[in-house]
């Protein structure tokens, strides 16, 4: 069953408003999530990103606007090909790992037989085929998580929506998962991630938004975003004191390395000009776009960068 | 629709494969036949010693010595029964005491105002009786001689039939057979909140416990999900009950005799239509309105511990009404036992009582089920609403006014 025409955005939010008794989670939200594309969803802790999500697939109930997936309210009961991995990860931990996959494989429409080698085929995949008949409260939170996942892909998903994907994963485990969700966009699925991990968004995000104090401070393609917040920065490696300019502001310098960011109307040219004419002897001049990092840690400042990392 | 009905039978087979799959169900189910299993072999070796008793007892026969003040006792039926005239009471009662003698039975002038002293060597708690029982015995056979006619003898041994016949509303109305069909109803509401009452309150607590809910929640439509786990608990039910019914089942067919099992004659029951589905009805919808009771509980609490606290008075509404029993009998107009008839946990054993005693009336038959379906449904949908929008909140004991408090947006 499909989620939605392919012409419309797939997930639109108009207007999003979100209160928890006399507290304002959300203030007024809005953005579209186009078919096929990932989407990274970002903010620090407490943004109201989950909140978000869980709104929008029906879990809490919002105090206005419109959440629509595919154009319309989602149910479960559509039979939508739908995989959501919360923040809150859990599965029934008393019982088998594979019988848990084959119940939730069933519930997403598959035959048991489909759901049994499905399942069987991803443990072995990531490394858990001797796991299968293994109580899920048995294993490490690692394993665990990895089993949950495989549990929201099952059976192709048209929308994934993972909220915080690779929490608690190793670097090794983490890239495995980061390939697995790969596959799933060059699958053709719709993706929506709610991540901390700003090279995961360079890799895979085609648009972002982030949110701060329930509304969007930014929004668009990670290009756009970038250039938002500057766009463009100059890294040099020189010998000598940089001077003061009306071309540029210096973002950082030290040990002879500097990043600056250009005004408006400076050119790479016209920068490097007035470093030689300075007398600074320059080793080194590169343009570079301002990373998602130097973006998050303008938007919600060192430390909570910090407290999310 | 499909869809919703292949995920009914998807999770009804979840629930109910992993329910009887534990080993705390299996040990708890199976030890009741287990139980009734050694109970029967202990009834089995019981009654064995006890025939074999019985029977050295039948064949030793009681000496004794007696005198007759009343002369109600003949000379020959006494010596029949295996008693000498003793001439001294004194002497009597010493030879009892040496041992020489094994009872003396002293019987007064007037037996109806003195009382028949009896004196006996001790043979333990149990055997002593014999002593008075054959003393006794023997007056009442005494007497009876003496009536000389065989009606009134019957008569005054109580060995008469008697023959009963009421009316109700100018038709025949039937005695304690007529009772017990409806009551069986009550027996199986009882059984069936025993048996499942725990696990419909754990039903939802574990996706909460688990963390589980969110998963569900975007996989499943909560109705879907609780029907299935109502409609899993109640075939484990079914299965527990049938577990606990094989050993009973197969004493009757196969030891009767051996296990001194009473006779039943399932064909003195009357069984009346009205009466029975009426109960029918009282029974489910007793049973969807506990139920609904039970997994709201589970959707506000965030553990089953806390769940519990609450659990135990629910349990009592169930066996509140049987201290009125008698007045659910001999006076249902008084006001406890109309309120106990329509406060809902009060009102399927109330009116499954006064149902089988046939004391609830048509229309208050009409009103309770009613109510008791009514009810139930709305506290199901309201259980369902609890869990969806409820159950997110891990670890924390739900505000149900929280739940309604935000608006829902029609979709547009």
């Amino acid at each position: 069953m499909t989620l939605g025409d392919a012409a419309e955005p797939l997930v639109h939010i108009q207007n999003f408003r979100m209160d928890f008794g006399d507290t304002t989670v959300i203030k007024d939200l809005s953005f579209d999530v186009r078919a096929g594309e990932t989407f990274g969803f970002l903010g620090s802790n407490g943004s109201g990103k989950t909140t978000t999500l869980r709104a929008l697939l029906g879990i809490y109930q919002p105090t206005a606007g419109t959440l629509h997936i595919g154009g319309k309210v989602f149910e479960p009961r559509d039979g939508a090909r739908l995989g959501y991995l919360p923040e809150e990860r859990g599965l029934y931990k008393k019982e088998a790992v594979l019988d848990v996959m084959v119940y939730f494989g069933r519930l997403k429409g598959l035959s048991k037989t489909a759901a049994k080698t499905w399942s069987q085929e991803y443990l072995e995949r990531v490394g858990l085929v001797d796991k299968a008949a293994v109580r899920l409260d048995k294993l490490s939170g690692g394993q665990q998580q990895k089993v949950q996942l495989g549990v929201t892909i099952m059976n192709d998903p048209e929308l994934l929506i993972l909220d915080e994907p690779t929490k608690g994963f190793d670097p090794v485990n983490r890239r495995l998962l980061m390939d697995i969700i790969e596959e799933q966009k060059l699958a053709g699925a719709t993706v929506i991630m709610v991540t901390h991990q700003m090279e995961e968004v360079e890799r895979l995000c085609d648009r972002v938004i982030l949110l701060k104090d329930g509304t969007a401070r930014a929004y668009g393609t990670v290009s756009e975003v970038q250039e938002q917040f500057g766009g463009t920065l100059y890294r040099v490696t020189f010998e000598g004191i940089l001077p003061a300019s009306a071309l540029y502001d210096v973002v950082t310098n030290a040990g002879g390395r500097a990043e600056l960011a250009p005004r408006l109307g400076a050119t790479e040219t016209g920068v490097l000009r007035e470093l030689v004419e300075a007398g600074v002897a320059v080793r080194s001049f590169t343009t570079a776009r301002v990373s998602l990092e130097e973006i998050f840690i303008q938007v919600y400042g060192e430390q909570q960068m910090a407290e999310v990392q | 629709m499909a869809f919703s009905q292949h995920n009914l039978g998807t999770v009804v087979g979840f629930e109910f494969t992993r329910t009887i799959k534990k080993k705390g169900f299996a040990i708890a189910t199976l030890s009741i036949p287990v139980l009734l299993v050694l109970l029967f072999v202990l009834i089995y070796a019981s009654n064995s010693s006890t025939e074999a008793s019985a029977d050295a007892q039948k064949n030793a026969s009681l000496s004794f010595t007696y005198t007759d003040a009343s002369g109600i006792i003949p000379a020959g039926m006494a010596q029949a029964a295996g008693g000498k005239t003793a001439t001294d009471p004194d002497a009597a009662i010493a030879a009892v005491k040496d041992g020489s003698s094994e009872a003396y039975f002293d019987y007064p002038a007037d037996p109806s105002t003195e009382p028949v002293k009896v004196y006996g060597a001790d043979k333990g708690m149990f055997e002593n009786g014999k002593y008075e029982a054959v003393a006794e015995q023997l007056l009442n056979a005494a007497a009876q001689s003496q009536v000389a006619n065989p009606r009134l003898t019957a008569a005054l041994s109580g060995g008469v039939d008697f023959d009963s016949e009421t009316y109700r509303d100018g038709k025949p109305s039937g005695g304690i057979e007529s009772v017990i069909p409806p009551l069986l109803f009550l027996v199986l509401f009882y059984v069936a909140m025993i048996l499942l009452s725990n696990q419909m309150l754990n039903s939802t607590l574990e996706e909460k416990e688990n963390r589980v809910t969110e998963m569900i929640l975007t996989t499943l439509n909560p109705t879907t999900l609780i029907t299935g786990k109502i409609i899993s608990l109640f075939s484990v039910g079914l299965v527990q009950m049938l577990v606990f019914l094989a050993p009973i089942a197969a004493g009757y067919l196969f030891f009767r005799d051996s296990l001194a099992l009473p006779e039943m004659d399932l064909s003195s029951l009357i069984i009346e239509p009205g009466p029975m589905i009426t109960g029918a009805l009282l029974l489910l919808g007793g049973f969807t309105l506990f139920t609904g009771v039970l997994v709201a509980i589970g959707a506000i609490m965030p553990t089953a511990k806390e769940a519990g606290t609450i659990f135990g008075p629910l349990m009592a509404a169930m066996f509140i009404p049987f201290y009125t029993f008698s007045l659910i009998i001999s006076d249902p107009d008084s006001v406890i036992v109309q309120v106990f008839t329509y406060f809902p946990l009060t009102a399927p054993v109330t009116a499954m009582l006064r149902n089988g005693f046939g004391t609830l009336s048509g229309m208050e038959a009409t009103i309770v089920i009613a109510e008791l379906f009514i009810v139930g449904l709305l506290i199901l949908r309201l259980a369902v609403h609890l869990f969806r929008y409820g159950s997110i909140e891990y670890g924390k004991k739900l505000s149900i006014a929280g739940t309604f408090r935000r608006k829902e947006l029609a979709a547009k």
